[in-house]
């Protein structure tokens, strides 16, 4: 599912050059449910968004389900992230303005994969699955941590993407309903998505069939 | 049923709007104020220009008026066959005065009118009431009215040159498209029958027949060829021609006056407009970069730069249909109205212009369009920003201290520390900072720029006013000996001085060496304390010329080969007369006039200078209430003397008549100012909410380490006023081209000279005034939204 070859990235800031990643190879194949861990500023979140073509690497290859994505524009891109990839933030990035459902609806109307008239039983339904079908006409503000994380896993589902990424996805979250998420992606797994976890939480990794170890821009373990 | 589907990014657009009424609102008066001006000028534009391009035409505008005496109906006949003359009409004129009050007279024209139905040149139409006027009646047009200060069916006074009274009711009005307003010109303008009891034997009209050409219409050469054949004719038939006048071909006498105001207000309203337009990029480029996170989550999840450009396009086109929607209306009732203001300085009537849909439909499409393009440019960038740099702030504030200006505002320690914190961040982000002073200083460099205009105006005028130290001008209906009207104004108290120049009215000799129109010939009695002009070159008259005269800077317009040194030809009866240019005076009026010794005058005139026709009275008491009294006075005496007075001007009444006219300037600078300062107070509000909004985290630091809520307000106000002060001082360096090429340009179209320079510092000190109150007003609201912010909900901004 992903392949990693040779993969460096280098930041030039004001205090000099700075490399995040030093030649990555990493392999993770599709139904897996990976956890990447490793210290603050080992690298892991810039791995991450290597894998989600959110950032580009330095030199090196990355192919994500057959795509060579450091080939792609950034709309094409976006669009392929749109179908292919589902993405979990740390801080939830739901659109404040926007309801719990247009939230998980917002991924479908930006790709078009869905039929217009299939999209809110869609959505319906993914809320249903990670359990919060009840705040589909909420606001997010108004919501629990734990219950906006679960929307935020609803629509990273929306275009049922093979892969979901999911970037410290219950670092805000207190540790009882960490694990509730961390359960979910479990079901994710068995559904045979592929789950790629970013964490700092080596205790709470729980479930994951494989844990990379980052350290210092290189793969420790 | 099918349930309807928005799209979500289109809910999205709505309810964004809907978040921030405050800054949404914002931007709608923003482009509503944009929509206002221009929409004022084009609905403006578009009633009047259908009405202007036919009235003056419709009037059939005679090209030439030759005055002469009483002519029979073969002889007008003739005239008409003459070689080239298209049309003529026997028209004529009874110059009188029409009685407002006791003792209260204002110069009267009454057209004596052969066939009401059946007129061939510059033809008034029926307004209301009665068509034709009885013997007894007199219709007025209709801007005549309120000059005459009358009622309808009362009776209006008229006392003829010859010092007949008549009694004529006011039975209607027309309108006389083709006059100047009455109220501008400060005349009556009435119309009778060719029976009228007014015309009493005939001995005080002027008989003018009017001609128009056949062909040329616009050749003045062309017009003054065919005048003169006439001439020829009526010459030849025994009659006098006296003069013959030749109005600029195919002009209304007020066109430049109204092609100012359309390109003065014109321009004013394309920079509102403008101003509105880079208020609104600069309100999307806050708006985005307060979305910028969401427009990179939306990336994260599958969005193309298309798809995130259209959510804020759509926004803007959706605030943008609702200042149209707001504005549209607004700018039609207002152009509505200005046209009709304008209509009125030329006398017009735009009541029956068509619904102006075509500018409605520019209006609507410019609306939409500019503020959609305007936005396209930070629109695109935002959109185009990669997920990586939305998601990790990599576009957000370049850090204070990286410029050579505020490492230098850095080091300011004097000041008190809530100062120096708003002085620093006014500084933080300079483009911004740019773009609201440069607004503000607009508009405050316009609204500077009319009181200076004014200011200028009334210096002018003064000081023209000043350099003619006589109080009365009276005028006689005949020539009488200077010895009896000395005698007479002497034993007046109320008479310090009188001086009794002659004049004359005789043909200008022009470029091309043939007569044009008449300049008016004038001869101070040498060494007189009452008049001295400044000079623009050369020198004034002494007691010794015998024929060196002066000319005014009017006279130039009318031959531009004048100049001192050279020699000035006029003719009069028939005889050319000319004169060595000793000097060239500036005089605030459009009258050309040559200064010359009396016995010069006297000259042309061939008068014997024991008589005259007018005496300049200076009276003891120099202010308003004593010029009215003197001038009863002298009036009663010459009538007890059985002397007919036919004119009495106090020369603050005429300084008045002059100011009058530049209220209208006034008017129309200030409201162009006020626009464009109202559009600078929303840059001034949208910059501190944009501050504010930016800084919601530095606010809530200050809230956390001590700071009350006032402190927090009075530092968005501090901001304000040191935007304000600084616009105001690039104001004033605005404000000095501008007033000087404004007084330029009304000098000239009023009076043909530049006004001199002048920028007041009273109108600087309002400016700064105001500008204060401005700065208030525009950080109350977002003084008070910082205020209200919790330490929690700023810090918790991500």
């Amino acid at each position: 599912m992903i392949r990693m070859q040779a993969v460096t990235k280098t930041y030039e800031t004001a205090a000099g050059s700075f490399a995040a990643l030093r030649g990555i190879d990493l392999e993770i194949r599709a139904g897996e449910m990976v956890a990447i861990v490793g210290r603050s500023g080992s690298g892991k979140s810039t791995l991450l968004n290597m894998v989600a073509g959110i950032d580009r690497p330095t030199s090196g290859e990355v192919a994500v389900a057959g795509t060579s994505i450091q080939s792609l524009s950034h709309d094409r891109l976006a669009t392929w992230r749109g179908r292919s990839v589902g993405i979990v933030f740390q801080f939830f990035q739901l659109l404040p303005t926007l309801t719990v459902i247009e939230n998980v609806m917002l991924p479908m109307d930006f790709c078009g994969a869905i039929p217009p008239n299939a999209r809110r039983d869609r959505a319906l339904e993914l809320l249903d699955r990670v359990g919060v079908p009840e705040q589909a006409d909420k606001l997010p503000s108004t919501l629990s941590g734990g219950q906006q994380q679960r929307v935020a896993i609803a629509r990273a589902l929306a275009n049922d993407p093979p892969l979901i990424l999911a970037d410290e996805p219950t670092g805000n979250l207190d540790s009882s309903t960490g694990e509730a998420v961390f359960r979910l992606f479990g079901d994710l797994v068995a559904d045979g998505k592929t789950v790629v976890i970013v964490t700092h939480e080596r205790d709470a990794v729980s479930g994951v069939s494989r844990t990379v170890t980052l350290a210092d821009g290189c793969v420790a373990s | 049923m099918r349930r309807l589907v928005i799209a979500p990014r289109w809910k999205k657009v709505v309810r964004d709007i809907m978040e921030r009424p405050g800054r949404s609102v914002l931007a709608v008066i923003a482009m509503t104020a944009g929509v206002f001006a221009l929409g004022t000028m084009v609905v403006k534009y578009a009633t009047l220009r259908p009405v202007l391009a036919t009235m003056y035409g419709d009037t059939r505008p005679s090209s030439a008026t030759l005055f002469t005496d009483a002519l029979s109906d073969a002889l007008v006949d003739s005239v008409r066959r003459v070689e080239g003359v298209g049309d003529a009409e026997l028209r004529p004129v009874i110059i009188a005065r029409a009685r407002l009050g006791e003792d209260e007279w204002i110069p009267a024209v009454l057209f004596v009118i052969r066939d009401f139905d059946a007129q061939r040149l510059d033809v008034f139409k029926r307004d209301t009431g009665a068509w034709p006027p009885a013997d007894g009646e007199v219709l007025l047009e209709r801007s005549a009215v309120a000059v005459a200060k009358i009622e309808r069916d009362a009776n209006l006074m008229i006392r003829t040159a010859g010092g007949e009274d008549h009694e004529l009711k006011f039975a209607g009005t027309v309108h006389a498209a083709g006059l100047a307003p009455a109220w501008m010109e400060h005349v009556v303008y009435g119309f009778v029958a060719w029976s009228s009891s007014a015309r009493g034997d005939g001995s005080n009209e002027s008989s003018q027949i009017r001609i128009s050409v056949a062909e040329h219409p616009l050749d003045e050469g062309h017009i003054r060829e065919v005048a003169g054949r006439v001439k020829a004719l009526l010459e030849r038939e025994g009659h006098t021609v006296a003069r013959i006048d030749v109005p600029i071909p195919g002009r209304h006498p007020h066109a430049d006056q109204m092609d100012t105001f359309i390109y003065l207000l014109g321009a004013f309203g394309i920079l509102s407009f403008l101003l509105s337009s880079v208020l609104v990029a600069s309100m999307v480029h806050a708006l985005l970069s307060e979305q910028l996170r969401q427009v990179g989550v939306m990336k994260a999840i599958g969005a193309t730069t298309r798809q995130i450009a259209g959510i804020y396009l759509g926004q803007v086109a959706l605030l943008a249909t609702a200042a149209l929607a707001i504005g549209g209306p607004l700018a039609f009732f207002a152009g509505r109205a200005y046209a009709e203001f304008s209509a009125g300085i030329l006398n017009a009537d735009v009541s029956h212009s068509p619904f102006p849909w075509g500018a409605l439909i520019v209006l609507a499409v410019v609306g939409i369009a500019v503020p959609l393009a305007v936005a396209l440019g930070p629109v695109l960038r935002a959109s185009r920003i990669t997920v990586h740099q939305a998601l990790n702030d990599d576009l957000g504030p370049r850090p204070f201290g990286s410029r050579g200006l505020e490492r230098r505002l850095a080091a300011i320690s004097w000041l008190p520390r809530p100062l120096l914190l708003s002085l620093r961040t006014t500084f933080l982000r300079r483009g911004r900072l740019l773009l609201t002073v440069v607004m503000l200083a607009l508009g405050g460099a316009v609204f500077m720029s009319a009181l200076n205009v004014s200011g200028a105006w009334q210096r002018a005028v003064n000081a023209d006013f000043s350099m003619r130290r006589y109080d009365l001008t009276v005028r006689f209906a005949e020539s009488q000996p200077i010895a009896v009207v000395d005698e007479a104004l002497a034993k007046l108290p109320v008479v310090r001085d009188a001086e009794y120049w002659p004049g004359a009215n005789p043909y200008l000799i022009g470029p091309n060496g043939a007569p044009g129109s008449t300049i008016a010939m004038t001869g101070p009695t040498p060494g007189s304390k009452l008049l001295t002009l400044p000079l623009l070159d050369g020198r004034w008259l002494t007691p010794g010329d015998t024929n060196a005269v002066v000319i005014n800077n009017a006279a130039l317009i009318r031959n531009p080969k004048l100049r001192v040194g050279g020699t000035i030809e006029v003719r009069n009866n028939g005889t050319t007369h000319a004169f060595p240019i000793v000097g060239m005076v500036k005089e605030m009026a459009p009258m050309a006039v040559i200064y010359a010794p009396p016995r010069a005058v006297l000259a042309v005139t061939g008068a014997d200078g024991e008589q005259t026709r007018i005496a300049r009275v200076v009276t003891t008491e120099h202010t308003e209430a004593g010029q009215l009294g003197a001038s009863r006075e002298v009036e009663r005496a010459f009538e007890a003397m059985e002397i007919e007075v036919t004119g009495m001007q106090s020369m603050l009444d005429v300084r008045k008549g002059i100011l009058d006219h530049l209220v209208i300037i006034l008017v129309v600078l200030t409201m162009a100012s006020t626009l464009v300062v109202f559009v600078g107070g929303l840059a001034l509000t949208s910059t501190l909410s944009i501050n504010v909004m930016l800084r919601t985290r530095e606010i809530g630091v200050l809230g956390a380490i001590g700071a009350t809520p006032r402190t927090i307000s009075s530092h968005v106000w501090i901001e304000g006023l040191l935007i304000g002060l600084m616009s105001w001082i690039v104001a004033l360096l605005i404000a000095a081209p501008v007033s000087w090429l404004l007084e330029s340009v009304t000098g000239n179209m009023f009076f043909k000279a530049p006004l001199a320079f002048f920028m007041s510092l009273q109108a600087a000190l309002i400016w700064l005034a105001l500008i204060v109150v401005l700065a208030t007003l525009s950080s109350l609201y977002p003084a008070w939204r910082a205020s209200r912010l919790t330490i929690r909900e700023a810090l918790s901004t991500t």
